[in-house]
């Protein structure tokens, strides 16, 4: 569906995209996972027609992008601040880009109404949008997006504002909905967990360069580079390979390490230790401490070995 | 001592003043407006006639600073291109000028003789358009701060639910700045509706508003109650308005810390559009300035210096440096203790605004009521400068004040410095800015300070305004060109108020809606 080709975007002295070329299929959702300021929602502004690439080519189910107005392409593009009107109502809000689209206004509310039941937003039709909680205000700003049958979803950082429990209980209704919708979504975030709960695939960007694409066990699995391994969690990075957790084996047999650093965590202990290969970090249950590390404190040994054969190892970038 | 009693300490100077000074004159204008009128004042044709163009001239105005100064705004706070940052500044310029020399800049443009060859006197354009040189820039700030707070993701968001940017305009853009546009152009009605400089000097005979009246009816005519039922008119339409203005202004939206959105380079077409906005600008904003300057150019360069050698010249500069240097000092004293004692009281802060919203005219013929034994004495005079100039202050360091967290006091305390060490290291230097800004506020107040001056004033108090206009008033190309030399000096001063204020404090925001 939405192709991009050797996209170049430039402010000033940072590069936001450098030779970017990635596909969204239909019905897929795609995570662009990266740091902050890595030029995600840069890329997402150009796909949106909200910016212009200085070079490259964008095209949606084969036509060409370049000159469509944002208006005109039909991909709805959701906010982190969720960007609701404070001057319009909820149904306001959720019938403006029908409006737009030149749906007669009886009509409009009465599809606003049906896709805000749907949300679990009946009865907020009249409500100002500053009355609403975070999650009312996510759904509301998801209503508005999908009630005009958008040809892509475009979200940028769609549940950073809201705590902890909450994200996770709507990001589970989230990927429903669109999977009901079936439309393809793009979505940009810097947070892992995000982009392997909800996307299909997941491409990790650096510095305005992709590095991979792949599915989220894809990219656990086999990682193209050592940064991209520690930026989607693995703490073990070693040059040859990555050291997950199952691939490090403790026990008499195994060389002793002297242990640099240990934090206690609710339910065991994280413990850094100098091996030959460099620092490693593993955790250790409460069982796992009273077999292998009894007296456990900072300069102490424990004996800490890698089994190279469970290693991972860099997969090409892609 | 407590808060509230240590604020009532404070607050007891400034409230006194307003009291003696303001409120009081106005009750007894008031009181003088139900006297015996003449039977047929307000069935007099003539006298509809004036109240009804003073109406419509400020309406008029007000339309057309929303239809001129809303496309300028847009551009100037949307595109981004060389000197903008410059040209925003620029448009504060028109607050510290006086209305003598916009005046003086209008004739220079489109009077007999005019530069532009278009002769305009005793027509109602020479008034509307000084209305607008005071007042376009005041819609056109109002505007941009309104377009700024609009986050950019909003408008991102209509662009991609369909809406073309001239929809994204209408649906917005507009709705956002709609409050903040309202309350400019209350303001816009208000100074235009009570208005005296621009009018006496612009209006003529038919054009001129109530304000001229009333003080034709004082200096002339001397009929006392028939002036008092026109001023008794003037509050109650100026009352209507300031109260709506408040009203409006409580209920702008507090700036939100989001994303703005970024000016952007014009292109194609949009470069004609940037250009016709900034035309309009020179024209309605920078030419009576640079006709006043070109005019008195043209004087010095026909008779030299010679025509400001003389001695009413420097007995009126010397007075007007005096007096503006006392009443400045009197701003300073009541502006900190207003200030101090309205932090955090609503209606100490809404009481700073009186002096602006009541006509000067209107005030002067109060005290000259209520205080007909100090009618023609200084230090009358120079507290009515003050009542004009302190608010400045006051409203200045308020905001000031307010912008400074508790807590920064609070942590010098506790790094061990006394009271008076917190006062001289840290809240002084933040404060300082603002209260330079006010101060030249003051200034150019006092400088250009004309209807109380016209008042209240004696002969041998001649101050630089007033002997531009009587000698506006004597015949002879003499006197009309050391009028503009003198008006000319009077516009580099209020540039340097100006410079003061806006120049060295770049980073910080300059202050709104101040005039």
């Amino acid at each position: 569906m939405l192709r991009l080709e050797g996209v170049c975007k430039r402010f000033g002295h940072k590069l936001v995209a450098d030779q970017l070329s990635l596909t969204v299929e239909a019905g897929e959702v795609l995570a662009l996972l990266g740091p902050s300021g890595c030029g995600k929602s840069s890329l997402l502004k150009m796909i949106a027609g909200l910016e212009q690439p200085d070079s490259g080519h964008l095209s949606f189910a084969g036509a060409d992008l370049a000159g469509v107005a944002a208006e005109a392409r039909r991909f709805a593009l959701m906010f982190q601040d969720f960007a609701l009107f404070p001057h319009l109502d909820v149904l306001g809000n959720v019938c403006f880009g029908l409006i737009e689209h030149g749906v007669a206004r009886a009509a409009a509310r009465q599809q606003a109404r049906a896709c805000l039941q749907q949300l679990g937003l009946a009865g907020m039709e009249a409500r100002k949008v500053w009355t609403l909680s975070g999650g009312e205000q996510q759904r509301v700003a998801l209503a508005r997006a999908l009630v005009t049958r958008p040809r892509l979803l475009l979200l940028d950082e769609p549940f950073s504002s809201l705590d902890a429990d909450l994200r996770r209980q709507l990001q589970q209704e989230f990927r429903q909905q669109l999977q009901q919708a079936a439309i393809p979504a793009l979505l940009v975030t810097h947070d892992r967990e995000e982009a392997f709960a909800l996307a299909d695939r997941v491409a990790v960007l650096q510095a305005g360069r992709l590095v991979q694409c792949a599915t989220p066990a894809q990219l656990l699995a086999a990682p193209a580079t050592p940064w991209l391994a520690r930026f989607i969690g693995y703490e073990n990075v070693l040059a040859e390979g990555v050291v997950p957790e199952q691939a490090l084996r403790l026990g008499p047999e195994q060389p002793a390490t002297a242990v640099r650093r240990i934090i206690q965590l609710a339910d065991g202990v994280r413990v850094t230790v100098a091996g030959a290969d460099g620092e490693l970090t593993l955790t250790l249950s409460a069982r796992e401490v009273q077999q292998y590390a009894a007296r456990l404190e900072v300069g102490s040994l424990l004996h800490v070995g890698i089994d190279r054969a469970a290693m991972l190892s860099y997969s090409a970038a892609c | 001592m407590s808060e509230r009693g240590r604020r009532a300490g404070l607050a007891l100077l400034p409230l006194a003043f307003l009291l003696l000074m303001s409120i009081l004159p106005l009750l007894r204008l008031l009181q003088e407006g139900q006297g015996a009128v003449s039977a047929d004042l307000f069935t007099d044709p003539y006298l509809q006639w004036r109240v009804l163009w003073s109406l419509l001239q400020a309406a008029a105005s007000s339309v057309a600073a929303l239809l001129i100064g809303l496309p300028v705004a847009w551009c100037l706070a949307r595109y981004r291109f060389p000197g903008r940052s410059l040209s925003l500044r620029l448009l504060m310029l028109p607050f510290v000028m006086p209305t003598l020399v916009a005046a003086m800049g209008v004739l220079a443009l489109f009077g007999p003789q005019g530069l532009l060859g278009v002769n305009l006197q005793d027509t109602p354009w020479l008034l509307l358009y000084g209305n607008l040189f005071f007042n376009l820039p005041l819609v056109i700030r109002a505007a941009c701060e309104g377009l700024a707070q609009l986050p950019a993701s909003r408008i991102a968001a209509a662009r991609t639910l369909g809406a073309t940017p001239w929809r994204v305009f209408w649906r917005v853009e507009w709705p956002a700045v709609r409050p903040w546009l309202l309350s400019a152009l209350c303001l816009v009605f208000l100074y235009c509706f009570s208005g005296f400089g621009l009018a006496l000097l612009l209006g003529g005979q038919r054009y001129a508003t109530v304000e001229v009246e009333i003080y034709q009816l004082v200096s002339y005519e001397l009929k006392l109650a028939d002036a008092g039922a026109l001023a008794l008119l003037m509050l109650l339409v100026t009352g209507a308005i300031a109260t709506l203005y408040a009203w409006l202004e409580r209920r702008l939206a507090a700036p939100l810390k989001v994303d703005p959105v970024l000016p952007r380079r014009p292109q194609g077409m949009e470069w004609l559009q940037l250009a016709a906005a900034l035309a309009m600008l020179l024209l309605f904003a920078g030419l009576p300035l640079l006709a006043v300057l070109w005019r008195a150019l043209q004087a010095l360069a026909v008779s030299g210096f010679s025509l400001l050698h003389d001695e009413e010249v420097l007995l009126a500069l010397g007075n007007s440096a005096r007096f503006s240097a006392m009443a400045v000092l009197l701003a300073a004293l009541l502006g900190w203790l207003h200030a101090l004692a309205a932090r955090g009281s609503l209606w100490l802060r809404a009481l700073a605004f009186l002096p602006f919203v009541v006509s000067p005219v209107c005030v002067a013929f109060g005290l000259l009521l209520l205080y007909p034994q100090w009618s023609a004495s200084l230090p009358l005079l120079l507290a009515s400068y003050a009542l004009l100039a302190y608010p400045f202050v006051a409203r200045s360091l308020a905001g000031a004040l307010d912008s400074l967290p508790r807590h920064w006091p609070q942590a010098a305390r506790s790094l061990g410095a006394s009271p008076l060490r917190v006062f001289a290291r840290v809240e002084w230097p933040l404060l300082r800015p603002a209260f330079r800004r006010g101060l030249a506020f003051a200034a150019a107040t006092a400088l250009g300070e004309f209807a109380v001056t016209l008042f209240l004033s004696r002969p041998e108090w001649l101050t630089l305004t007033t002997l531009i206009y009587q000698r506006l008033g004597r015949p002879g190309a003499d006197n009309a060109a050391s009028a503009m030399l003198l008006a000319c000096l009077l516009m580099l001063l209020a540039l340097l108020a100006f410079l003061i204020i806006e120049w060295p404090s770049a980073a910080e925001r300059p202050l709104r809606k101040e005039s």
